[in-house]
């Protein structure tokens, strides 16, 4: 049911960022070409947490580094605040850049081992000559009290002497140096343990409101987006499958798709019986999808129909839009 | 170990040749320590003289070969598309060509005179045989900072540095080569024995420094008087020896050192 569409799309000029149509390839072989996102389209609006969801492989990764045009999509726009990132020429995306920043997956990754925090969150400071020596010092304790890291203990460490956790609001101080408008946040809890994804999360939300952040927030986790979110789109295989608010998705899901990911989720009850309809097999092949809906081949509900025409995003609730010939009612 | 690390810097005795009147005193002689070869030269002066050669056609070597190797490796890995497949195609047939073989043909071809009757200068000797251990070394060198590149490239704190706006050529000064750096440095120290060796091997086969100015050429001298003065041999050849197991020794200990920082991730 994974289609494509702009149904979803409510055309306001509160929104931040509007991707339209994005396309991003990657050339695996001679002639062998993976289609990690198709056609998707999708808008923030000012002050909105946008959780993508979907399970691995189905392009969330791809989708956020194509909004920061690292690589640049193959085809489609991103027009973030009334400018279109594909089309700038190199030098002015470098600035354009710095509104938009990325809290990556992996903490330690993220950080270069050779550098201090000091030295690791003046980077971007220094590159873009905000300020004098001391002004930056100044901004950098500041940044490092409002993630929550003393600065007198942390600063002249290095990466490797922290945990995952601290790590991460290293990587929060650091890309909220620039003062982004948006912040993209590529799993940033999802390699943390569960007690600190609490905190790590809620650090998230405190700087969203203190300030004015615009969030996409790309996970495979449905609690952590429930908690987060104000609207949610459900990826598969490069696709979109459902738009909603997370109050919807969470109680009446209108795509087969999201209903598995719901029905997936591990209920800390023992005496509960395991429910059925679990999703059986792998997703396709990106490679070599399916014709017309992506989810067809497992999908419960799929006709003849499903696999001649690929759907298109409709509303069926205010706020719910799903792609599926066969919406749950 | 420290002995043939050290040592050389000690007695830098002048480039003299100790003429004596008996020819092939023994070892642990007095006034020879290492006794004298059939030509009465002073075996310790000659080793010591004989060190600075081996180590300084090594380190220039290994200093140029790493330098452009590295700079083309970091390159071609962060550049990635058509500059990187030709580049690891060079450095495969680089790299397919025996070492040895390939220095012999370069060295033979560069340092010959188109009359032969003329002699080669020992300078451009030295040259062409640094020139060409040089382009032999090239691939090797090159082949690791590309692997290691490719792995830090991929690291999440290049792309964050790409999303707050720095420069290509700063992310490779700031974040590449300070983490290509240690792995480059511990193969440069094995390399460098491995070069020693080489440059002994072509002196051995007559290609290297004449007139026996360094440990090959003095096991290439050596060899003649093997049956009556064994020691003329294996004097060079111990020295020869301890260098190598000494160089892969600290290369080893530089390595460990650099690596600590990443070890405790």
């Amino acid at each position: 049911m994974a289609g494509s569409g702009t149904a979803h799309l409510r055309n306001t000029v509160d929104a931040v960022l509007t991707v339209r149509d994005l396309t991003v390839e990657f050339r695996v072989a001679k002639d062998k070409i993976v289609k990690a996102v198709s056609g998707l389209s999708f808008d923030v609006i000012r002050g909105e947490t946008l959780a993508i969801v979907g399970e691995s492989g189905c392009g969330k990764t791809t989708l956020a580094r194509a909004v920061l045009q690292l690589p640049p999509p193959n085809s489609g726009e991103v027009v973030f605040e009334g400018t279109d990132l594909t089309l700038l020429p190199k030098e002015n995306l470098r600035s354009a850049r710095t509104s938009m920043q990325m809290i990556f997956q992996d903490p330690i990754s993220s950080l270069d081992p050779r550098m201090t925090v000091h030295q690791l969150i003046d980077e971007p400071l220094e590159i873009w000559g905000r300020g004098t020596r001391a002004e930056r010092d100044e901004r950098i304790n500041n940044l490092l009290n409002n993630v929550g890291l003393e600065p007198d203990l942390v600063l002249n460490r290095r990466s490797y002497e922290f945990s995952g956790g601290q790590c991460q609001r290293i990587s929060i101080a650091r890309a909220l140096a620039l003062d982004p408008r948006m912040l993209i946040c590529d799993e940033p809890v999802s390699a943390l343990d569960v007690s600190i994804q609490a905190q790590i999360l809620n650090l998230l939300q405190d700087m969203k409101d203190r300030f004015g952040l615009t969030m996409i927030f790309i996970s495979h986790d449905l609690a952590v987006v429930k908690a987060v979110s104000n609207r949610v789109i459900v990826m598969y295989l490069g696709k979109i499958c459902e738009v909603a608010p997370p109050e919807t998705l969470y109680t009446k899901p209108a795509h087969h798709y999201t209903r598995a990911l719901l029905n997936s989720v591990p209920i800390a009850d023992p005496t509960r019986q395991t429910r059925t309809e679990l999703l059986q097999g792998e997703p396709p092949s990106p490679m070599n999808p399916p014709s017309g809906c992506r989810f067809r081949t497992r999908c419960a509900a799929a006709t003849a129909l499903c696999a001649e025409q690929e759907p298109q995003l409709q509303e069926v609730a205010p706020g719910q839009f799903v792609a599926c010939h066969h919406p749950l009612a | 170990m420290f002995f043939s690390l050290f040592g050389w810097l000690l007695p830098l005795k002048p480039w003299a040749f100790v003429f004596e009147d008996d020819l092939g005193v023994g070892l642990f002689s007095v006034g020879h320590l290492f006794g004298t070869d059939s030509n009465g030269y002073d075996l310790l002066s000659s080793v010591v003289a004989g060190t600075r050669m081996s180590i300084f056609i090594a380190i220039a070597a290994v200093g140029l070969g790493g330098f452009i190797g590295s700079v083309l490796g970091i390159f071609s890995a962060y550049l990635r598309g058509k500059v990187d497949t030709v580049m690891v195609t060079v450095f495969n047939v680089g790299l397919s060509v025996p070492n040895l073989v390939l220095a012999l043909a370069l060295v033979s071809v560069l340092a010959t005179n188109l009359d032969i009757n003329q002699a080669v200068p020992t300078w451009r000797r030295v040259m062409v045989l640094v020139m060409s251990l040089t382009i032999v070394l090239i691939p090797i060198l090159g082949r690791i900072a590309r692997g290691a590149t490719l792995s830090w490239t991929s690291r999440e704190f290049v792309t964050a540095a790409r999303s707050m706006g720095m420069k290509d050529s700063k992310i490779i000064l700031r974040h590449i080569v300070p983490n290509v750096l240690p792995a480059l440095i511990a193969v440069a120290f094995l390399a460098v024995g491995v070069v020693i060796i080489a440059e002994a091997s072509l002196s051995i086969l007559g290609v290297g420094i004449p007139d026996g100015a360094s440990w090959g050429g003095m096991i290439a001298r050596g060899r003649n008087d093997l049956e009556y003065a064994p020691h003329v041999l294996y004097v060079p050849i111990v020295f020869l020896a301890l260098t190598v197991i000494s160089t892969n020794h600290l290369g080893d200990v530089v390595r460990s050192k650099l690596d600590s920082r990443e070890a405790k991730v």
